[in-house]
């Protein structure tokens, strides 16, 4: 409903309603700053608090990973069989003595929605949480029509009297700290009763509130679920006012996506203790009413006499049968609204969904739900889901978000194909013409393996031409790069020259005319590996391949380096999916080469390895994909998950070969495992190896260190990156408080921004065990 | 009232472990109409006490007034059970809105309990069993521990509790409600502020 206004009106903006339509960019960063400045703290607090209640609540869950799967298939099952089972709803809505309403669009919603209030002469309704009510603008709808609305969720109560969009799926005031809804409550409400508690606040609303409750003429309610073969609705709350709301009023109107019908009451099985686990992390919601209205049974309380009950379900189209047409949006509709994306995402936690939202969805999952129920470029704020995948492991009804938000990014850039970027897009390199219409920005930090290869030719002129003063101007005002950012250097020699260097000398050394070239040559090697050069590693830190080298050579594998090759992570992270797709078909094929010589695949920086492991799943076709990515699956691994698996395999005592004892920095560690590696579960070994080889680890636990490969270099989102970096930091500093740390990190990004806001040397975990060699088998490569 | 089959003292602890876990009171007073309206009896006086405490900071200068009882119309078990309960002093018949928004305390049936999460489940349609559990200021729900299950959805089962659970209009209550939506964590928002389940052997 609200319009984007222009740039020069955004600068220091503090109303959310002005910046929740993004489709406009201004917008986007405006909603950034004003989130940091006012929101932040708030959001921070309440976003972890239920992050880390989930964690817990989900341990309990002894099936957790069965009940995801029954609730995936049952969705998925729902959403095929939809048409039948809006029918199906109908009939037994009607038998039920209810009324119902399959509305096209917002509009035709909030009209019917109208009428019916208009019809019963409702003077004043009560209305429970329902994200599809402000979907389709019925607050607004209602007014015009002299209906007094009261919203009695106690987080809507205050954006009601705010003028606020909802900033979270199911805590929509979570923006707001005590102290601001004290001083909004005394501002609005000019009372002189105590408000300075959580228990006055909601004595004041209760009261308030309760009038309304028993005056109501109608209650309007969402629904979790609505079950076809009986009508019946699933309600989930903790503070009763839905129970009120659909219980005391004589009128209950219930508003619904269409994407919440499920078929029978048994479908609701797998869903109850996963949404209240996933949302709140509770074992149990407070209330969970399952209720077929209008429960004609039920008398009506009323005083006097009692009319019977009445009621509406009005389920909603606006847009989602398109979504159920599109193979990629399609996944959104499982979507249950549990949170669980937001709470686990590291901007999230950090701004909130006044930036990372729109008008009325959210967070990783909202931008799919603005593009299917608004418009593509409403979805704008998807841009701030870095694809760290930390979300998708959290998902009760596994819908790959960031996969989701790639598309989006995709289909963004083609819609605003701009002139400039089509004439340039040739010049980086040859970008398919489905990319083609990529911002400098989205092309410059999508062929970073381009550029890399391009200044590897002449690394120092390049690197020194990158870091000119008056360059990094020109890369700021027209690639969005930050002049705040180092750029990483250009390592000569790269990962590839090193390691050929290095087969040389060895070959001079050994003067073994047989031994396989690349190859360790050992007899009876522990096992075959290939060290994959990703550009990242090749070109920007060499010294961790060359240490991961020496670990595994120290361990006996017949371990050799690969060519270098684009994986396509970079183009992918920009949306240039075209291209991501073409250089992982390019790579899948050496790869192939690799694993057919019996070679396992070890990768050091983890956001390439998730693509193996779970991008690429995405990105090649053709009917050999399913097996290869199985395979890929299994034989891919993060170094020091290798190393571990091997040392468990074989009963190695890990800490006589790698002795922390020796490290020449002590024995005393701060360790960061990267997003995407916690994602594909390779940070319990690295932690399990680092242990049991003597180090005394302290961990990070933040969800992501907020550089996110390239997203923290961007101008419009440096301040976001360095404030979600500060809890990071703030953790290292508390560890720190009883002696240093060496600092170890597995992503290249996660270095960069931990040196940068630390301004220490940061070490990757295979350079650690490089160096925890004993004394006594110093310069003696191999033990085998 | 029957045992219609045994129960696992694991799976009663559990209950109630849970229960509390979820901030509600539970007690196990003896199966007779007599020991149940004396608990009732003893809640409601105290859920009087704790509201002068909560409305006044002197609660000596305040004499006790007689508590405000509705009990619900009896569903599954017999109904000369919750008798006792209805001769209270102070027990009310009124059955209008503005009425039992004064309840000091709702007497209801469970029909069903489970021991995982320490809920309740509390038909609402019959009668005025859905406003007396939530109109009232304190919840008193009298549960037999033989119809408490292991999970949440053992409710729809057909097997368990002959298939209730697929056929009511029900809520699960767990615990009083509560919200976080004002800052801290505070029990006690537009349902009852206070659970109390009487958990019958």
């Amino acid at each position: 409903m609200s319009t984007s206004p222009t740039a020069t009106d955004l600068s220091g903006i503090d109303s959310p309603r002005a910046v929740a339509n993004k489709s406009r960019k201004p917008a986007l960063a405006a909603a950034i700053r004003m989130a940091l400045r006012i929101q932040s703290p708030a959001v921070r607090h309440n976003t972890q608090t239920f992050n880390r209640g989930r964690y817990t609540a989900i341990k309990t869950i002894p099936d957790y990973l069965e009940l995801k799967n029954q609730a995936r298939a049952i969705k998925d099952d729902a959403i095929a069989r939809l048409p039948e089972l809006i029918a199906t709803l109908e009939r037994s809505v009607s038998r039920n003595g209810g009324h119902f309403y399959l509305a096209r669009d917002a509009h035709d919603a909030s009209a019917y929605v109208t009428a019916v209030c208009k019809r019963s002469r409702v003077k004043l309704a009560v209305k429970g949480k329902s994200m599809t009510s402000e979907e389709i603008h019925l607050n607004p709808a209602l007014e015009a029509a002299g209906i007094e609305v009261a919203e009695t969720d106690l987080a809507e109560f205050i954006l009601q009297y705010a003028d606020e969009q909802p900033s979270h799926i199911i805590g929509p005031a979570i923006h707001y700290s005590r102290e601001r809804i004290t001083d909004l409550f005394r501002r609005v409400f000019k009372t002189g009763e105590p408000l300075d508690t959580g228990e006055e606040l909601t004595a004041f609303a209760r009261k308030r509130l309760r009038e309304k409750f028993l005056s109501a003429d109608a209650g309007i309610t969402g629904a979790n679920f609505v079950v076809a073969d009986s009508g019946t609705l699933m309600l989930v709350e903790s503070e009763a006012n839905i129970r009120m709301t659909s219980l005391v009023p004589p009128l209950h109107i219930a508003i619904s996506g269409i994407e919440k019908i499920v078929p029978t009451r048994e479908s609701l099985s797998p869903f109850i203790e996963l949404l209240a686990a996933s949302a709140t992390g509770q074992l149990m919601s407070s209330y969970v009413s399952i209720i077929q209205p209008p429960m004609r049974k039920a008398p009506v309380a009323s005083d006097g006499a009692a009319p019977q009950r009445e009621f509406h379900l009005v389920v909603v189209d606006n847009g989602r049968m398109k979504m159920r047409e599109d193979p990629v949006l399609r996944e959104a509709l499982r979507c249950i609204r549990c949170s669980a994306c937001l709470n686990s995402c590291a901007n999230f936690q950090t701004v909130g969904g006044h930036a990372f939202g729109g008008e009325t969805y959210s967070g990783g999952i909202g931008g799919s739900w603005e593009a299917g129920t608004k418009s593509l470029l409403n979805a704008r704020f998807s841009e701030l889901c870095t694809g760290c995948l930390r979300c998708v492991p959290q998902c009760p009804v596994q819908i790959d978000i960031p996969w989701l938000n790639t598309v989006l990014r995709q289909r963004i850039n083609r819609a605003e194909a701009s002139p400039a970027a089509q004439l340039f897009a040739p010049l980086l390199a040859d970008v398919p013409e489905a990319d083609a219409g990529a911002s400098l920005q989205k092309l410059f930090f999508g062929h970073y393996d381009g550029l890399a290869e391009w200044a590897a030719k002449a690394p120092r002129l390049a690197n020194a031409i990158a870091n000119l003063g008056v360059n990094r101007k020109l890369m700021e005002k027209f690639v969005g790069l930050d002049h705040r950012r180092t750029l990483p250097p250009i390592a000569s020699p790269t990962l590839v020259e090193a390691a050929a260097h290095r087969e040389r000398q060895r070959n001079s050394r050994t003067n073994h005319g047989n031994a396989r070239p690349g190859g360790t040559g050992s007899a009876s090697p522990r096992a075959k590996a290939v060290l994959f050069a990703d550009v990242f590693t090749n070109y920007g830190s060499p010294a961790r391949g060359l240490a991961t080298l020496r670990v595994l050579e120290t361990l006996g594998v017949d371990v050799c380096v690969s060519e270098v090759s684009a994986d396509g992570r970079a183009a992918y992270s920009q949306g240039l999916i075209a291209t991501a797709s073409k250089q992982a078909q390019h790579t899948a094929a050496l790869l192939q080469k690799y694993l057919a010589d019996g070679r396992d695949i070890i990768v050091v920086e983890p956001s390439v390895l998730s693509m193996f492991r779970l991008d690429y799943k995405h990105l090649l076709g053709g009917p050999e994909a399913p097996a290869l990515l199985a395979t890929l699956q299994d034989r891919c691994f993060d170094p020091a998950e290798y190393v571990w698996r091997l040392i468990e395999r074989d009963r190695l005592n890990a800490a006589e070969i790698f002795p922390a004892v020796d490290y020449p920095r002590g024995a005393r560690l701060f360790y960061h495992s990267h997003c995407q590696q916690k994602s594909i579960g390779a940070d319990a070994p690295t932690l399990a190896l680092l242990q049991a080889t003597g180090f005394d680890v302290v961990s990070s636990r933040v969800e992501c260190c907020g550089m996110a490969g390239s997203f923290g270099y961007k101008k419009d989102f440096y301040d976001l990156s360095m404030a979600v970096g500060r809890d990071l930091f703030n953790q290292v500093l508390e560890a720190e408080s009883h002696g240093p740390r060496t600092l170890v990190a597995s992503g290249t990004s996660c270095q960069e921004q931990l040196h940068s806001g630390l301004q220490k040397p940061v070490f990757h975990p295979m350079e650690v065990l490089a160096e925890s060699t004993p004394r006594s088998r110093k310069f003696r490569p191999n033990l085998a | 009232m029957p045992i219609s089959g045994l129960i696992s003292l694991e799976r009663l602890a559990e209950f109630e472990q849970q229960a509390r876990a979820a901030a509600a009171t539970v007690e196990r007073p003896s199966r007779s109409p007599q020991a149940i309206a004396a608990a009732v009896h003893r809640v409601a006086e105290k859920t009087v006490e704790l509201q002068i405490e909560s409305a006044n900071s002197q609660p000596a200068s305040n004499k006790a007034r007689e508590p405000r009882i509705a009990v619900a119309a009896s569903h599954d078990m017999p109904q000369p059970f919750l008798d006792a309960c209805r001769q209270l002093p102070g027990a009310f018949t009124d059955r209008t809105k503005a009425a039992l928004a004064r309840a000091d305390v709702g007497v209801t049936e469970a029909f069903a309990g489970i021991a995982r999460t320490g809920t309740i489940c509390v038909c609402v349609d019959h009668e005025y069993e859905g406003y007396i559990s939530l109109l009232s200021r304190t919840h008193v729900a009298v549960l037999a521990a033989e119809n408490i299950v292991e999970r949440p959805n053992d409710l729809f089962r057909r097997d368990r509790l002959e298939g209730k659970g697929l056929e009511r209009n029900f809520v699960y209550i767990t615990g009083p409600s509560a919200t976080a939506d004002m800052g801290p964590l505070v029990r006690g928002v537009h349902g009852p502020h206070w659970l109390h389940i009487l958990l019958l052997e």
